[in-house]
């Protein structure tokens, strides 16, 4: 998936601010995982991020995010939620989940002394990506949960 | 038992995220391993990222093209007919000709400063997440690219080489929030700073309380010490608007690039600079007006008077 955005999500010229296909994936993907193995799935998925060359942030702060996403996401938000989560509710978490680790990255790097553009930027690349989340989630949502349903099945194994 | 269970998640995520802290630690202290996992990945994604840059170059601009189509509605007609003698003259491959455009123009504005360049091909972009704006090149430090050296384009400046690996590199575009130049007004030498505010934007503040600056004013590279990470004398952008809000101290302007930072095919590298500070050489001319012909009919007598 980090190979899919890297290659392929990037060079496309989304009309308003851009689309994170990684980030939308991870955060389908965690809301299925149980709470050990989404702590870890978060810590992993965030050092892959932050291999990303063209990042600019400190390395491990992608880490980071992900990983305190994770765990609010497997067990604060899915022990609120219903335990067969609907595809609707799935593309709805990922929006905010991906909104709200996107907010969470800018101001740990405002933080650790990033330049963060002004906020009409920042207010467009939040707004572009929910929107193409959004828009996109009846797509990847369903592929994320076979794609882990095959793990699962696996595993099983 | 459920407790237990709860603890050791609790006890696995402390200890990852103290992991990720130390990770953030390690490459803020400029430890080189970090910073070498990140050029190791670029080395990995190179290739493949070329192969998706050929595969995607004639739809990477399809949204744009599509809120673009309501404009274009009127021009329709004339485009048929143009395509039609378009077609003609479709040998080669239309990326490849804007490819070769672009090299023409780049290598013109290079000549005529007397840069020594390295051209290399665009074959991605960073992507969101980063809030940076940036590019990655073909062409890496086997071709004698290092960091912070200056990249152009036929219309002028691009960004600086933020990182290199041997078979690419990662240019910081001049629209990312984190880039700044120093710039001097083409005639009048007044000096300013330019900032990228992202998505192609740029703002302009003049470094003395007397600066002038007025709309259409050119801004060229100020330079930098041994050439890096700017060369003097390369066109920047435009002075579109100055902000005459009361209590600043100096002039502030809005500035539009003369690159379209989205439309990059090719760029190059300076490498060397042989002739010095071009001075304001390089500003881009106005196109001349064509010229009007002009006849004068001279009355002859008919045979018949």
């Amino acid at each position: 998936m980090f190979l899919l955005q890297e290659t392929i999500i990037n060079q496309i010229n989304f009309f308003v601010g851009g689309f994170s296909l990684y980030l939308a994936f991870f955060m389908a993907w965690i809301m299925q995982e149980e709470r050990n193995s989404a702590v870890v799935t978060g810590f992993i998925a965030g050092f892959i991020a932050d291999l990303s060359p063209t990042l600019e942030a400190p390395f491990g702060l992608w880490t980071f995010i992900l990983t305190v996403m994770s765990y609010l996401l497997a067990t604060n938000l899915r022990a609120a939620l219903d335990a067969e989560l609907s595809p609707v509710t799935m593309s709805i978490v990922t929006v905010v989940g991906s909104t709200f680790a996107l907010i969470a990255f800018l101001v740990c790097g405002a933080i650790l002394g990033q330049e963060v553009g002004s906020p009409a930027y920042v207010f467009q690349e939040l707004c572009g990506n929910a929107l193409w989340a959004l828009l996109l989630s009846p797509i990847f949502v369903p592929v994320t949960i076979s794609a882990y349903r095959a793990t699962l099945t696996a595993r099983n194994r | 038992m459920a407790n237990r269970g709860s603890n050791r998640t609790r006890l696995l995520w402390v200890s990852l995220l103290v992991t990720s802290l130390f990770l953030i630690t390690l490459d803020l202290r400029g430890v080189n391993v970090i910073s070498s996992i990140r050029s190791g990945t670029q080395s990995i994604l190179a290739p493949v990222q070329r192969v998706g840059s050929n595969f995607l170059s004639p739809i990477s601009n399809l949204f744009e093209d599509i809120t673009n189509l309501g404009r274009t509605n009127s021009k329709i007609d004339a485009l048929k007919a143009e395509n039609e003698e378009l077609k003609s003259q479709l040998v080669l491959n239309q990326n490849i000709v804007g490819e070769l455009e672009q090299l023409k123009g780049v290598l013109d504005l290079a000549g005529k400063a007397r840069f020594k360049v390295v051209s290399a091909r665009v074959i991605s972009k960073g992507g969101t997440g980063t809030f940076g704006e940036t590019l990655v090149l073909d062409a890496g430090s086997s071709a004698g690219i290092k960091r912070d050296m200056t990249v152009i384009a036929a219309g002028g400046l691009v960004g600086v080489v933020k990182s290199t690996t041997q078979s690419s590199s990662v240019v910081l575009l001049m629209s990312d929030p984190s880039f700044r130049i120093g710039v001097r007004i083409a005639g009048t030498q007044d000096m300013g700073i330019l900032s990228g505010e992202g998505e192609g934007k740029f703002s302009l503040r003049m470094l003395s309380a007397t600066g002038q600056l007025k709309p259409g004013d050119v801004l060229l590279s100020r330079g930098s010490s041994g050439d890096k990470p700017f060369v003097p004398g390369v066109p920047v952008g435009k002075v579109i608007t100055i902000d005459n809000s009361t209590g600043q101290l100096t002039k502030q302007g809005r500035v539009m690039g003369f690159v379209d930072l989205n439309a990059l095919g090719v760029v190059s590298v300076v490498v060397g600079n042989v002739g010095g500070n071009p001075g304001d050489a390089l500003v881009p001319r106005a196109p001349k007006p064509a010229p009007t012909v002009t006849v004068f009919v001279t009355p002859q007598p008919s045979p018949s008077e």
